[in-house]
């Protein structure tokens, strides 16, 4: 359903991803793996038009977005969830919510779509009224997914969801993405170290701005030594 | 007792005219980090718009009013779309939004002074006759000018917490990256701020213009009050900007009732260079933190 080709992207004179091409199919969950300053970042920048790729095009369910703007990249159903949360910190949790699900056609459900969220992550429902800046950094880290998905997504790209937290937090989270996958939502997520593979289809691994590697989850795990060679 | 009466109405009076201005230029520092200069310039398109209708069209005075907030809104909406949007995101924004507002309140101004010539107008008054306050006595015009504020504060700030538009408009200002990966439109959004805080100043020339005078320069000592007003509140800060702008109004009535009238701007520049050195970051001590 999204599909990269040859997307060229970078800041400024400096080029960062070299025609990289990848895909994401209906309801897979999908890994890019590799280590910081490698382009992770900036690949997902590029397709949630944060960031103007130089070259390549991005497509969803054989619609191009290159053209698009961000706020019509998020109508189209591609979610970011942004590496270090971005919650908006003086607001509470239901109205950072509550922006998740600004676009119109997603400010009508969003009745439904606070349960569905609330029942991923319940610790939202207790602190709903709190500022999001008082929330803890995994509990926050919750809120930016539960936004997430309060909006229509038909891809959520999780960028390094793990970045900062204790190692029990981290576990909960990712079956909770898990979850999210098995009902039926197909992920990209960008991650730099391989421990939560498993959560995933098929796994890319980049480096310098391009993918080397291409595999299934197990595949990789086979292949420990190759891992170990590309994320230390 | 005469004169403390006398000083905490004034001061309610001023407080309520300097907070309609003071929230306008919040509102658009707070969303686009821009000091609109021309926010006294659209006081005076609502004061005069107003003034013409009543005076030149016979229009009573109510509707004529509207006319002159809808204006000000208007031309708010016209600078955004010519001026700011061009150099909206571009390196060198800072100083960009700073000659384009100075511009276009230059502008403004003598196109008032051409049509309307320098000599000062006078608004008739909405609400006629006079009410009693203990020993004083006041013109009902003052009473509506608090109430008419104290409504838009009230009303603003329940867009700004209720509203989906509203509630952008907040997030926009805290985490910008953030509101873009929401798919919310940044420059639809800074629309609405732009028409919204034309508005207030466009109430605030209509009401003002009946106490005050209507001159071409009319909107700079509102707007350079309310400017002390956004930074002793804290710039971008939607609650220090309304006890900010009591605090000052009071100030200043106390001023002008215990010292006398020339006393009112020096001494309100003079609190505000005391207040910068304590608190650097305005009443509430968030400064650049905090946003809408």
């Amino acid at each position: 359903m999204l599909k990269v080709t040859d997307l060229h992207a970078g800041y400024g004179d400096s080029e960062v991803l070299h025609s990289l091409s990848l895909h994401v199919d209906e309801g897979e969950a999908v890994i890019v793996l590799g280590p910081n300053g490698h382009g992770k970042t900036t690949l997902l920048r590029a397709i949630s038009g944060l960031l103007r790729p130089t070259a390549g095009n991005v497509e969803l369910n054989g619609t191009s977005l290159s053209h698009l703007r961000a706020e019509e990249i998020v109508a189209a159903g591609v979610i970011h969830i942004p590496q270090g949360d971005l919650v908006f910190p003086e607001m509470t949790v239901m109205e950072n919510l509550l922006m998740g699900a600004y676009r119109i056609e997603a400010w009508r459900e969003r009745k439904q779509k606070f349960e569905q969220v609330f029942h991923l992550f319940p610790i939202l429902a207790e602190r709903k009224n709190q500022l999001a800046r008082s929330l803890s950094g995994g509990e926050r880290r919750m809120l930016a997914l539960g936004r997430g998905l309060m909006g229509k997504a038909q891809i959520l790209m999780i960028d390094e969801p793990s970045l900062g937290l204790a190692p029990l937090i981290i576990e909960q989270l990712y079956e909770t993405i898990k979850e999210i996958n098995q009902s039926g939502l197909s992920i990209l997520l960008v991650d730099e170290n391989a421990d939560h593979i498993t959560v995933a289809d098929r796994v890319y691994l980049l480096e310098s701005g391009v993918l080397v590697r291409e595999g299934s989850a197990e595949e990789m795990l086979r292949d420990e030594a190759l891992l170990a060679t590309y994320l230390g | 007792m005469e004169k403390l009466a006398e000083a905490i109405y004034g001061g309610l009076l001023s407080g309520s005219v300097l907070g309609l201005m003071a929230l306008g230029l919040t509102l658009i520092w707070g969303s686009l980090r821009m000091l609109n200069l021309a926010h006294g310039s659209l006081y005076l398109v609502g004061g005069y718009v107003a003034w013409t209708l009543i005076n030149w069209y016979d229009l009573p005075i109510w509707p004529a009013f509207v006319v002159g907030v809808v204006a000000a809104a208007l031309v708010g909406l016209v600078l955004q779309i010519t001026l700011i949007n061009p150099i909206l995101g571009k390196p060198g924004w800072d100083n960009a939004s700073l000659i384009a507002t100075v511009g276009a309140s230059i502008a403004l101004e003598s196109i008032v002074l051409l049509i309307f010539g320098a000599r000062v107008k006078q608004m008739p008054v909405a609400l006629e006759g006079q009410f009693t306050l203990g020993t004083i006595s006041k013109a009902n015009q003052g009473l509506l000018i608090i109430v008419a504020a104290l409504l838009s504060l009230f009303l603003l700030s329940a867009f700004l917490r209720r509203s989906r538009h509203g509630m952008a408009i907040r997030a926009v200002s805290q985490q910008t990256d953030a509101a873009l990966l929401m798919g919310i439109p940044t420059r639809q959004i800074f629309l609405i701020v732009m028409v919204v805080s034309a508005a207030l100043a466009g109430l605030a020339g209509v009401l003002l213009s009946s106490i005050f005078y209507l001159t071409p320069t009319a909107g700079f000592n509102p707007m350079i009050k309310a400017l002390v007003v956004t930074i002793f509140g804290g710039l971008g800060s939607i609650k220090g900007t309304i006890w900010a702008a009591y605090i000052i109004g009071l100030l200043e009535a106390f001023l002008i009732v215990y010292m006398g009238s020339s006393w009112a701007l020096p001494g309100l520049f003079l609190f505000m260079i005391v207040m910068l050195v304590i608190r650097p970051n305005g009443l509430f001590g968030l400064g650049e933190m905090q946003r809408l």
